[in-house]
């Protein structure tokens, strides 16, 4: 009795210690009829997973873990690059990433207001103009995020600014103090 | 009647339009509103739980303006173009929501298939949340508590303005907070000190008067009187002397003594401000520091008192610099401005107009450039700050960068951030000097302007024909204006600033706390240490959970053991008993009264907690023991310390109990810190003691004494014992294994083992760990 205990839980430490690369051999993806992803690993169905990047700003489509959607959100195991998938799971994966990972992208900065300790932001997104405030003084409201930088409001959404080189001189001027 | 106060959350119109439509069935519950789609669209829903089902109305078109935090104006929706979809109880199986970077997915198994319904920002993830936990408990047939129904939605606008609070956690509004009441409460702070106050303003405004005058003496009296030999200017002809060289001599007496005077007022002036400024600093930190002291202990875990000591100073400064350097400046300001003006126009009018009109220029600039100035500068602190937090690193840190040979790669990342301190610097004196020049080149500009004007008058080519002396007192009035210009055009903002700086103090200073003491609290006496725990459930957060509706009983004098996992609640049970906290549903009995009706000082008194977190703070270790009863004497705190093992350690100590320990003084181990904190509780004399994993941080000699330490200490006594280390439970009276924040188990050693649940696991698993570490030894 106290063997098999004892087995039980070696096993599942070995489980959790054990990088599962999931590979276009071992993994099949497949989209569920609600829309969501699901995974079938080594012939063994897991159902809807959810797939979240473990570096989403350095490496977007790298080293993917692919997780159950409830209770302890297992890991089934890691993409090392999606790329290596076929068209349609990669398209997939991805209409589920974009959604996780989702943040207006600011096309244009008309204006960067400073106010009773707070920053004002308007700005022209894809997604139609926004207004929002951050708070000011505060490190971390602008992150840098490769080429661009990411905005954070004070309600903790995002905004993504793609590249900075693109912004007009006026532009950068204005978000300049907060880079 | 019951439901009406959750559902006016809810718009009055889309009520009505539902039910006049037959849109909802049943009794409506709960209502939440979502703002995206699937395709990563903004576009509004609106969610009503009704007992029969779950109905979701989506806008007709995209939502245009994303208006998050910022001023929004009030929508009026067409509800009638809302597309409503019905989804009754019984086709639902699941219900469940997946966290995304921002915001979430609400999803359901409907008929099978599980689909995902909507999406939503930050904003809306507590009403989604509310909305799929009373859905659960519906499919599960459960009874909804209350609460679920009722809890108060987050306020996020101003109500006056409609302005969305820029900070969801504070709710100011930072354009219609009361300034002039803060202005007026922040003045009782200086109260005590008016008679320096009244002193201050009097000695800026001699300075200010004595300013005025220094033109005239050297223009008109100097130019015009004295070294024209001319007796008719002013008043030289009332002075009795005859000798142009006395006079000139006299002149320079009167003006050495003005400057004189000027610098006896300012020093007046400025050792009044050294009383006053330190004075009303540390009146206001502490008030806050008391506040603090009274708040309970969630006000701490918050996230918003990051850096709270720094931010108090900081803000505490901000203040009283607007009424020192700002207020008291204002009289002056205004006597000088309108003495100048006065003067200049009664003078020439031409020439008063030239230099009013080019005048605002540099005061422009000013308002205009400063703000940029002071924002190159807090980001050239702010580097600086960052270079020695990442030396500061470096130092802490240089066992592992030597343990890892990584000298070079510091060194390089050093001088990147040196370089980047270097650019900060660089750039805000770049702008400084741009800055000067521009001006500094505008007041100069109007002065040019006077003077090539004054010039036309002097020479006579523009009438009235001014004197030389004349223009010299003229051109320095002007000059006299731009400190007071420069004074107005900053004031306001300053004034708003220093005012949101003290909203924040006064933030702290008003906030209430979420543990309260009851008014009337019911006297206790002699008491036995019977615990009692009646459907306690609480959360740190809204919505998660960490105890869910825990019963428990514990005989007075017997030991209660909780074992469980990490994170499973136990620490949260001795916070709840100590009522570091209160639970958000279910009772919590000592000797038959509920802890909310006892006195703080009675909990405290019968309550004492050892934890893992040992608490030395700065004094002697006596003190440090004595801290949970300050009446005791010399002999209380060594049988203390005795019971405590840890006499003979404090003896080995070259200043014995008088050691200085705490930050600063002489550092104690994890074991030595851990005695203490025995010793301290010891002393308190509980009635009901908890031990929050005492022995976690110390190795098994010193375990093994502090353990027979601690059963000496709860001889008689209730004890309350949370650990991960069975062999640690093995006396207690009972014990209950917790998971996931609810009991699991309960019973005896023996019956447990016997049961073969839970525990029997923990036991097994542990043992096994034991007999693995003998054969590695």
């Amino acid at each position: 009795m106290s063997g098999d205990i004892l087995k039980d839980e070696q096993q599942k430490a070995e489980q959790l210690l054990a990088m599962n690369m999931l590979t276009p051999e071992n993994a099949v993806f497949r989209e569920t009829a609600g829309g969501f992803v699901a995974v079938t690993v080594n012939g063994e169905d897991k159902g809807h997973v959810n797939v979240i990047r473990t570096f989403p700003l350095s490496d977007a489509d790298e080293y993917l873990s692919v997780r159950l959607p409830d209770g302890k959100q297992e890991e089934i195991g890691l993409i090392e690059k999606l790329t290596d998938f076929d068209e349609t799971t990669v398209e997939i994966i991805s209409k589920q990433l974009k959604l996780r990972y989702f943040m207006p992208r600011i096309l244009k900065i008309i204006e960067v207001k400073e106010q009773y300790g707070y920053t004002y932001w308007t700005v022209e997104t894809d997604k139609g103009k926004a207004k929002f405030a951050s708070s000011s003084g505060s490190a971390g409201a602008v992150i840098r995020h490769g080429e661009g930088a990411i905005v954070k409001d004070s309600n903790e959404n995002r905004y993504l600014i793609e590249d900075i080189s693109r912004l007009t001189p006026k532009e950068l001027k204005k978000l300049d103090l907060y880079l | 009647m019951e439901h009406r106060k959750a559902l006016s959350q809810m718009p009055e119109n889309l009520k009505k339009y539902l039910l006049e439509n037959e849109l909802i069935s049943g009794k409506p519950l709960i209502f939440a509103e979502a703002d995206m789609t699937l395709e990563c669209e903004f576009l509004h829903h609106v969610l009503i739980l009704t007992d029969k089902g779950l109905t979701v109305g989506s806008a007709p078109e995209l939502t245009k303006e994303l208006i998050k935090n910022a001023p929004s104006p009030k929508q009026e929706r067409e509800w009638e173009r809302y597309a409503f979809e019905n989804y009754p109880l019984d086709r639902i199986k699941k219900c469940a929501t997946d966290s995304l970077v921002v915001g979430g997915v609400l999803r359901l198994e409907l008929d099978g298939v599980e689909r995902p319904l909507c999406a939503y920002t930050n904003a809306y993830k507590g009403g989604i949340n509310r909305i799929c936990d009373v859905l659960k408990l519906l499919m599960d047939g459960k009874d909804i508590p209350e609460d679920k129904l009722f809890r108060e939605e987050r306020i996020e606008k101003c109500p006056k303005c409609g302005r969305r609070y820029p900070n969801r956690d504070r709710k100011v509004c930072p354009k219609c907070m009361d300034k002039r009441k803060i202005f007026f409460r922040l003045g009782s702070f200086f109260k005590p000190y008016a008679p320096q106050i009244v002193l201050m303003c009097l000695m800026s405004v001699l300075t200010a008067a004595m300013s005025t005058v220094w033109p005239y003496l050297n223009g008109s009296i100097l130019y015009d009187g004295v070294l024209s030999k001319n007796k008719n200017i002013l008043f030289l002809d009332k002075i009795p002397v005859s000798d142009f060289f006395i006079l000139l001599g006299l002149l320079a007496v009167t003006m050495a003594g003005c400057k004189l005077l000027q610098q006896l007022f300012g020093i007046i002036q400025g050792r009044a401000v050294a009383r006053v400024v330190p004075n009303v600093v540390s009146t206001i930190k502490k008030k806050v520091f008391g506040s603090i002291q009274r708040l309970s202990v969630s006000f701490f875990t918050n996230k918003r008192t990051g850096g709270l000591m720094t931010r108090i100073t900081a803000d505490a400064n901000q203040v009283s610099d607007i009424f020192i350097d700002g207020i008291p400046h204002v009289l002056p300001n205004l006597f000088t401005l309108g003495f100048a003006f006065i003067v200049m126009f009664s003078t020439n009018w031409i020439l008063a107009l030239t230099a009013v009109v080019s005048l605002p220029i540099a005061a422009f600039i000013s308002f205009k450039l400063q703000p940029r100035m002071w924002h190159y500068n807090s980001k050239m602190h702010q580097t600086s700050r960052d270079y020695r937090a990442r030396f500061n690193d470096n130092l802490v840190g240089a066992r592992v960068v030597r343990a890892f040979g990584m000298e070079s790669h510091e060194e390089e990342s050093l001088s990147a951030e040196n370089d980047r301190t270097y650019d900060a610097q660089y750039s805000a004196m770049k702008f400084d000097i741009k800055f000067s020049a521009l001006y500094e080149i505008a007041k100069s500009l109007t002065a040019l302007l006077v003077w090539g004007v004054g010039v036309c008058f002097v020479l006579a080519v523009f009438k009235p024909q001014m004197t030389y002396g004349q223009l010299v007192t003229f051109t320095g009035y002007v000059s006299l204006l731009s400190d007071p210009a420069n004074f107005f055009s900053h004031i306001f903002r300053w004034w708003s600033g220093s005012m949101t700086a003290a909203q924040r103090i006064f933030e702290i200073i008003d906030a209430k706390p979420d543990v309260v003491e009851t008014t009337s609290p019911v006297e206790v006496k002699d008491l036995k240490g019977e615990l009692k725990l009646e459907n306690v459930t609480f959360g740190y957060e809204e919505n998660r959970e960490v105890i869910k509706d825990v019963c428990l009983g514990v005989p007075a004098g017997k030991m209660l053991g909780i074992v469980g996992k990490s994170g499973a609640g136990k620490s949260t049970l001795a916070n709840l008993i100590t009522r570091l906290y209160d639970p958000n549903s279910g009772h919590i009995y000592i000797d038959g009264t509920d802890i909310r009706e006892m006195s703080f000082a009675d909990i405290r008194r019968s309550v004492a907690l050892v934890s893992q977190e040992t608490y030395i703070f700065r004094g002697t270790i006596f003190e440090n023991i004595a801290y949970a009863n300050p009446n005791a004497d010399k002999r209380d705190v060594l049988n203390a310390a005795k019971a405590a093992f840890a006499h003979d350690f404090i003896c080995k100590l070259p200043d014995g109990y008088d050691t200085y320990v705490g930050t600063g003084g002489r550092s104690l181990s994890g074991g030595e810190r851990q005695r203490v904190s025995i010793a301290r509780a010891i002393l308190a004399d509980p009635k009901i003691l908890i031990l929050d994993e005492a022995t976690a941080a110390v190795d098994t000699e010193t375990e093994r004494n502090i353990q027979s330490a601690l059963e000496k200490l709860s001889v008689g006594r209730t004890t309350l014992s949370i650990a991960h280390r069975i062999s640690t439970l093995r006396d207690a009276d009972m014990l209950v294994v917790v998971e996931d924040g609810k009991i699991v188990e309960q019973g005896t050693h023996d019956e447990l083992i016997r049961k073969k649940g839970t525990y029997f696991k923990l036991v097994q698993i542990q043992n096994e760990a034991l007999k693995l570490r003998g054969i590695g030894d």
